[in-house]
């Protein structure tokens, strides 16, 4: 599996939509179709990951660089 | 002399009715400001002039509030206020609570040739816009921490989105040093990292928005390596920075809107990408399943003990068609013989012989059937049943029987 960890979400939907592409294509083999959907399914883990759903308080940033509650 | 007129009591009188003036009692008064003076009291004294004439006026210390600049000689104002009487100097005035520069003139001129300067530069060319990355996971904002624009921005981010952090530098975004505040804002969210900042501010005048009209401002927004929503006032309002920003947002809300994504719809083209593989990998397998299953018919189909099998079974037929054919025969030659035996016995002499019959022969060894083959006299031999008699014909008469019939003779 290559590097997917720092990618964007949108990167991410990029790459899931080439793996379903590719899935779609009559000439995968099913050998192949187990190795995208695993990777699909990884892709989709790093998406929900990426989406991060912890509520966030708003913070601000100060002129020393710290951040603080609003 | 009647009707003989105090000082105060006309001044007053004159008063009284300027005060009862509807129009005199809050008016607008544009006009070129001349004699400035700035009262050490606080108070300011200046006149209004134009073409035909002059009016005097004032600023109390009080009123300082409604005044953002300095004003100069010869700059171009609104005055809001009212119209009285200064009854020691027995001569009316405009008691000004707000003045503003006369935007039509200086402001919006200034506003015109930075945007062309700017223009030329090329800092507002398309080639240097970053686009707003579509997923984002922190946004910086600045903007005043109290007032409407912020409560939206926060509002609607966290509506779309509430894992979205919103990083907010709280800057001034107007009055004297705004500017140089927003700068700082923009500088010190990108040095923290953030993946878009929204600059702005809600509505007001033009006065009001300058800060955003600013060359330092621009330029911070134009030098910034994080792409920049400019999100000032309202729909119609344009500043400066709305050229410069990598995307001009028309209100603070919407600039909200373009920034983060909706959590909700992400998540569902999420769960569709995943409906999606999980129909294709089953379809692929039950594919597979099937091609396994025809495949293991046919394979099967094609072994040598089929072929056997197949041989076998046709022998077996062969043989037993052979057997039926066999039997069938057998069983009509059985038949035929039946029928000879029948035959043959009903052709037997020997069971006429039983039935009290005779079987004559003669000396000479033949059959007789009528007299005339023996004489009187004659030898010959009876066959019975049982034996056979040697005898001697006595006579020889003729006899005629009754209704003998031919046909009958057969039956017998």
């Amino acid at each position: 599996m290559e590097k997917e960890e720092n990618q964007s979400l949108d990167q991410m939907f990029g790459q899931l939509e080439e793996v379903i592409g590719k899935m779609e294509g009559e000439e995968v083999s099913l050998e192949e179709s187990f190795e995208l959907y695993s990777r699909g399914m990884n892709l989709l883990k790093q998406c929900s990951q990426a989406i991060d759903e912890v509520e966030k308080k708003v913070l601000v940033l100060d002129e020393n660089g710290d951040t603080h509650e609003f | 002399m009647k009707n003989v007129y105090t000082v105060r009591q006309v001044n007053s009188y004159i008063r009284n009715m300027f005060n009862q003036d509807f129009m005199l009692n809050r008016i607008y008064v544009k006009g070129e400001v001349s004699n400035c003076k700035y009262h050490t009291s606080g108070h300011i004294y200046f006149s209004l002039k134009d073409e035909s004439g002059t009016i005097a006026c004032v600023m109390f210390a009080g009123s300082r509030s409604g005044l953002s600049f300095r004003m100069q000689e010869g700059m171009q104002v609104i005055v809001l206020g009212y119209v009285s009487v200064y009854e020691r100097d027995g001569r009316y005035q405009l008691y000004a609570r707000e003045i503003v520069r006369d935007g039509s003139g200086a402001l919006y001129e200034k506003f015109e040739a930075l945007k062309k300067e700017l223009a030329e530069m090329g800092m507002f060319a398309p080639e240097y816009k970053r686009p707003i990355p579509p997923y984002v996971r922190k946004v910086g904002i600045v903007t005043a921490p109290t007032g409407a624009a912020v409560r939206d921005i926060i509002n609607i981010a966290s509506r779309r989105n509430p894992y979205v952090q919103l990083i907010l530098y709280p800057s001034q975004v107007q009055g004297e040093g705004a500017a140089q505040s927003i700068v700082r804002g923009i500088q010190a969210l990108e040095k923290y990292g953030v993946d878009v900042i929204i600059a702005g501010r809600g509505g007001g005048s033009m006065e009001d928005l300058w800060a955003f009209n600013e060359e330092i401002v621009a330029r911070a927004v134009f030098d910034c390596r994080v792409p920049v929503i400019s999100a000032v006032g309202h729909e119609t309002d344009t500043t400066i920075i709305d050229y410069v920003a990598d995307l001009r947002a028309p209100t603070p809300s919407a600039a909200a809107e373009l920034a983060v994504y909706e959590a909700g719809a992400a998540k569902e083209q999420m769960a569709a990408y995943k409906s999606a593989m999980r129909r294709m990998i089953s379809a692929k397998i039950s594919a597979a399943g099937m091609r396994l299953q025809r495949d293991a018919a046919r394979l099967g189909a094609a072994h040598p003990r089929q072929k056997l099998d197949s041989k076998r079974l046709y022998t077996q037929e062969l043989e037993n068609r052979f057997r039926n054919r066999m039997n069938m025969r057998l069983t009509q030659e059985k038949h035929r013989l039946d029928l000879c035996v029948e035959k043959m016995k009903m052709l037997s002499p020997l069971s006429r012989l039983s039935s009290g019959y005779a079987y004559i022969q003669g000396e000479d060894g033949r059959g007789v059937t009528g007299i005339g083959q023996i004489e009187e006299g004659g030898l010959f031999t009876a066959y019975l049943a049982d034996g056979r008699i040697k005898s001697r014909a006595v006579s020889c008469e003729p006899a005629v029987y009754p209704s003998y019939d031919k046909e009958d003779e057969k039956n017998v």
